[in-house]
């Protein structure tokens, strides 16, 4: 096993360079350092100023390694790979404070999130199955696939609008950590992410589940005497598990980098609303370093998924 | 029983679930609390003084930085008044054409309390503000490092270009002097000499040459003065934040809480010489008496705001929102105490250019003001159709395309009516704007356009070289849908007169690239007002401001001797008949030669809610926060009456789900029996 971890690491530092590659050649593709300048200093400055921003930030060296010794791309490279962040091209602020603050915010509300989530999708997962073939399972196919094919931004305005415009039942965004306020906040960008993937989850799980129940054990236990309640909760939601953890394992990284459109839409000023910025404002230090954190997550999460397989069935072996 | 305890609970649930139904986004304790909520939308870049140049930056700088000057609250045109100063001080001339004005601080002035202050001495919490303190702001304005986007309007003062250059040498020959600190960085650079400390209170500016425009630099927080200490001691290192986040200034305002992704605080400041010294009555710390007319009628000039000493509100809670609806929607729900119309809600908020019944209903109130502010369509000037070597045929092919242009429905169209039509370069509210005045090319006329063509030689819009129509460039930064909206009205109308403008819709560095490489014809700019002189407005067809040759403002590149003579005259003139007269003769060539084609003024709507008094909109980047005052016990009524949780609906889709659910679940159990 601890070869194929190492492989797979290797595979991952690859994917990571490449996306690091693939980032600065399409950033400076549409960008120049004078246009991060100009964005961050206005466009009133005259351009001795921009000079200097320039100078003061490094974007005076070429791009290229052909071009000289000391270039941007070879900076690019070694910044990332000593988690040197830098400071941001938009507001100079240092990048790790940044990250620092940020990642509290997106943790309140993707961990509730993802919590709330899995409880409901694998509880109606349940329902649904347990109900098969009747027309409460059809009724749970139609609102699935309903959920699962409206976007995510109607689902935000229409919160916006019913249940904070029109209802009063929560502030229609923004954020404030005060343990007697947050709640408040979070509870309806947490509904919103919890309708958005429930339709998924709950068809995935659903499935999971039927499979489970036709299977030899099943019957058994059926032909024992086991109760259907005390089968679903205890033999189907057991063994159905192992499918269930990959999506769970894959997604407990991502916990961590925060929601792009949740956050931004709600004004919660987590790791995700931090990224819609850098990409709004051209700040390169910030999405480089955004994308760097996203892309070694989504490696770490793929390896995760692929040992805790092999961790909860045994059957499961990584050559 | 069992039945019994299960409603019990779900009796309990849905009284808590309708307690915590709320869509109050502060603190219930906050409610009785003389706090002005603001929305921001951008976080601000930096709070340095000598680097912020962002309104977003000035919302918060402006309050915690005090300048020597500022401007008044009600009187327009905007009049200068003393602040930190004790005067406004007046030009004396100089040998050599130099000027000088002399600054005299008030006594007993003192930064706010901050723990930098310990640097000066053991368990010092703030001390007295210096002309040293302005000058050390002034050497920071001067140090290349910061890049501070205004050094070339402070460049006026004598050996400030000097200092800067060399300061930049220094550190360039030793490195190490960087890791000095600064004060000592900038002794070795030596002193700038235009800036002469006379005691603690006296600071004598020379100006190389005349400059009265300096004044209005005096009364941004550019020149705020800055203590040494809070550059040293907030250096990023050992927890501490940076200067540029947390500032130390001698405001009507301290900030308590900086995240700028989310949230900044502002606490009325104690040390402000407003409130230490209320019986001075100074001009910047006392509600002023005087104003326009019109501000007695609106109530600006009530017996209970007269006189009194400010600032009225104790705390600033500024929330970010980055998305403009919900921030007005909050403005609805009496969350914002004032707001900008966002074009989404335009029609249902003001109708008939007044507010509509609903505003008046909810006690909303509407402030307008056109801003010091000017948009246009320009002409490449070195350009050869459309520039000034086409000679007069050029001239005219300029004069009949700014005779197509309706401002008015312009700006009907695509600013909901909010905007002036522009005459000539100044707005209203500037020196030499006349509203009488009406620019005999910025009248909708097709027939004398047809007819100017024919004289260019382009008759009915053809280019006698091609036969075709006469195809021009357009060139725009503007890519988004709504842009090309625009673009293409504007295309429309110059298809009136048979001109064939083509679109070149490109980013703004590509824009840039072809103006540095002057291939572009014709282009669209605004310009918003630095300080409220002609001067801030002319400059930008000034030749020495050409992009072509310095990267200036004048991205026409418009290039007149007989203007420039003028202007020189005109800069640095105080306003009298003779300004006047030189503003008339500009206008009246601009008029004629046609650089630009002047579209609009913004006109900016303000609203804000009953409960706020002291708001008048005032165009410029300046605070007006301290002149404010709150009804507390108006507003928290009228949040409770317009924000009642609605919680039927909650109960109804339950109610709906469980007898969607129930008989097929009884149904299912039957059959299994």
């Amino acid at each position: 096993m601890l070869a194929y971890v190492v492989r797979r690491i290797a595979y991952g530092v690859v994917v990571v360079a490449g996306v690091l590659l693939l980032l600065f050649v399409l950033f400076f593709a549409v960008t120049d350092p004078n246009d991060i300048a100009r964005r961050a200093l206005g466009d009133k400055v005259p351009p001795d100023v921009i000079e200097q921003w320039k100078a003061n930030h490094g974007y005076d060296k070429p791009l290229w390694p052909w071009q000289a010794a000391d270039n941007l791309l070879f900076d690019h490279f070694r910044r990332m790979v000593t988690f040197d962040f830098g400071r941001s091209d938009a507001d100079d602020a240092p990048i790790v404070d940044r990250i620092r603050r940020g990642i509290g915010p997106s943790l309140v509300l993707s961990v509730p999130m993802f919590a709330a989530g899995l409880l409901l999708g694998v509880v109606l997962a349940l329902f649904v199955a347990f109900f098969r073939e009747t027309y409460i399972d059809a009724a749970g196919v139609f609102v699935c696939v309903l959920a699962m094919s409206i976007s995510i931004l109607l689902y935000i305005i229409g919160a916006q609008y019913v249940v904070a415009k029109l209802l009063h039942w929560f502030p229609i965004s923004g954020f404030d950590p005060a343990p007697d306020v947050v709640a408040r906040f979070l509870a309806m960008p947490v509904l919103v992410g919890v309708l958005t993937g429930f339709g998924g989850d709950v068809r995935f799980y659903r499935t999971v589940f039927v499979e489970e129940t036709s299977r030899d054990y099943v019957r058994t236990a059926r032909a024992k005497g086991c109760g259907e309640g005390r089968i679903m909760l205890w033999h189907v939601l057991k063994n159905g598990m192992i499918p269930i953890l990959t999506r769970v394992v894959l997604a407990i990284p991502f916990l961590f980098t925060g929601s792009l459109l949740l956050e931004s839409f709600f004004g919660i000023p987590g790791l995700g609303s931090i990224t819609v910025d850098a990409i709004n404002g051209n700040d390169f230090s910030t999405l480089r370093t955004m994308v760097f954190i996203f892309s070694l997550l989504f490696v770490v999460g793929q390896i995760a998924v692929d040992v805790s397989y092999s961790l909860v069935d045994p059957r499961v072996r990584l050559e | 029983m069992r039945g019994g305890r299960i409603s019990a609970a779900a009796g309990i649930l849905a009284a808590v679930a309708t307690a915590a139904c709320t869509n109050n986004p502060y603190p219930d304790r906050d409610a009785e609390l003389p706090i002005l909520y603001v929305a921001f939308r951008e976080a601000p870049k930096t709070l340095d003084p000598a680097k912020a140049y962002t309104t977003v930056a000035t919302q918060f700088n402006g309050n915690i930085y005090d300048r020597l000057l500022e401007y008044h609250f009600l009187k327009r045109p905007y009049t200068l008044i003393p602040a930190l100063a004790a005067e406004v001080p007046s030009a004396v001339p100089l040998p050599d054409g130099r000027v000088a004005y002399d600054f005299e601080l008030r006594p007993d002035l003192l930064f706010q309390d901050d723990p930098c202050f310990a640097l000066g001495g053991d368990g010092r919490a703030t001390r007295q503000v210096t002309a040293q303190d302005v000058v050390f702001q002034l050497q920071r304005v001067a140090d290349p490092a910061l890049a501070s986007p205004v050094i070339t309007a402070f460049g006026n003062i004598e050996g400030l270009l000097g200092f800067f250059e060399r300061l930049g040498a220094l550190r360039e020959e030793d490195p190490g002097l960087a890791e000095l600190p600064i004060r000592d960085q900038y002794a070795r650079a030596g002193p700038i000499e235009g800036l002469v400390v006379e005691g603690d209170t006296r600071l004598r500016v020379i100006l190389s040459a005349p400059y009265p425009q300096i004044l209005y630099w005096f009364a941004m927080p550019f020149s705020a003065p800055v203590p040494w200490e809070a550059i040293d001691y907030y250096d990023g290192q050992e927890g501490r934040p940076h200067f540029a986040d947390h500032p130390v200034g001698t405001g009507p305002y301290k900030m308590t809480y900086y995240d700028k992704q989310a949230r900044v605080v502002l606490e009325a400041n104690p040390n402000w010489y407003g409130v230490r010294h209320p019986e001075w009555k100074a001009p910047g710390a006392t509600y002023p008496s005087e104003g326009m007319p019109e501000d007695a009628e609106l109530g600006r000039l009530d017996p209970e705001l007269v006189g009194q000493p400010l600032p009225f509100i104790q705390r600033i809670d500024f929330r970010r929102e980055k998305e403009s609806i919900p921030r007005f929607n909050k403005f609805l729900q009496g969350y914002y105490d004032m707001s900008r119309i966002i074009k989404e809600s335009f029609d249902s908020v003001i109708h008939e250019d007044d507010l509509s019944p609903a505003m008046r209903a909810m006690g909303v109130r509407l402030e307008t003001l056109v801003e010091p502010s000017v948009f246009y369509i320009g002409f490449n000037m070195e350009d050869d159709v459309v520039g000034a070597g086409g000679g007069a045929r050029s001239r005219k092919l300029r004069q009949a395309m700014s005779l197509t242009i309706d401002s008015a429905e312009f700006v009907k169209l695509f600013y909901n009516g909010r905007g002036v039509p522009a005459q000539s370069p100044l707005p209203p509210g500037i020196f030499g704007y006349d509203p009488e005045y009406r620019n005999p090319y910025r009248q909708v006329d097709l027939e004398r356009a047809a007819a100017l063509l024919v004289e260019a030689g382009y008759p009915g819009g053809l280019d006698p070289a091609t036969g075709k129509p006469l195809s021009l460039t357009f060139d725009t930064m503007d890519t988004s849908a709504r842009g090309a909206l625009v673009d293409q009205y504007l295309v429309d109308r110059w298809r009136l007169i048979g001109i064939d403008v083509q679109v070149a819709a490109t980013n703004y560095n590509q824009f840039q690239e072809k103006v540095r490489k002057g291939a572009y014809q014709i282009f669209e700019w605004g310009w918003i007002a630095d300080y409220p002189d002609p001067e801030n407005f002319m400059f930008l067809l000034w030749s020495e401001m050409r992009r072509s040759r310095n990267e200036g403002p004048n991205s026409a590149n418009f290039s007149d001797p007989r203007f420039d003579a003028l202007f020189v005259k005109m800069k640095s003139r105080d306003n009298d008949a003779e300004r006047l007269r030189l503003i008339r003769e500009m206008r009246a060539l601009l008029e004629e030669e046609r650089p630009w084609i002047e579209t609009f003024h913004r006109e900016d709507y303000v609203l804000f809610h009953g409960w706020l008094r002291g708001v008048k909109p005032t165009g410029l980047s300046f605070p007006t926060v301290k002149y404010r005052k709150l009804d507390l016990a108006l507003r928290e009524s009228r949040r409770v009456e317009w924000n009642e949780p609605i919680t039927w609906p909650a109960y109804g889709l339950a109610a709906v789900a469980v007898a969607v659910v129930l008989p097929g679940v009884f149904t299912f159990f039957r059959e299994r029996q």
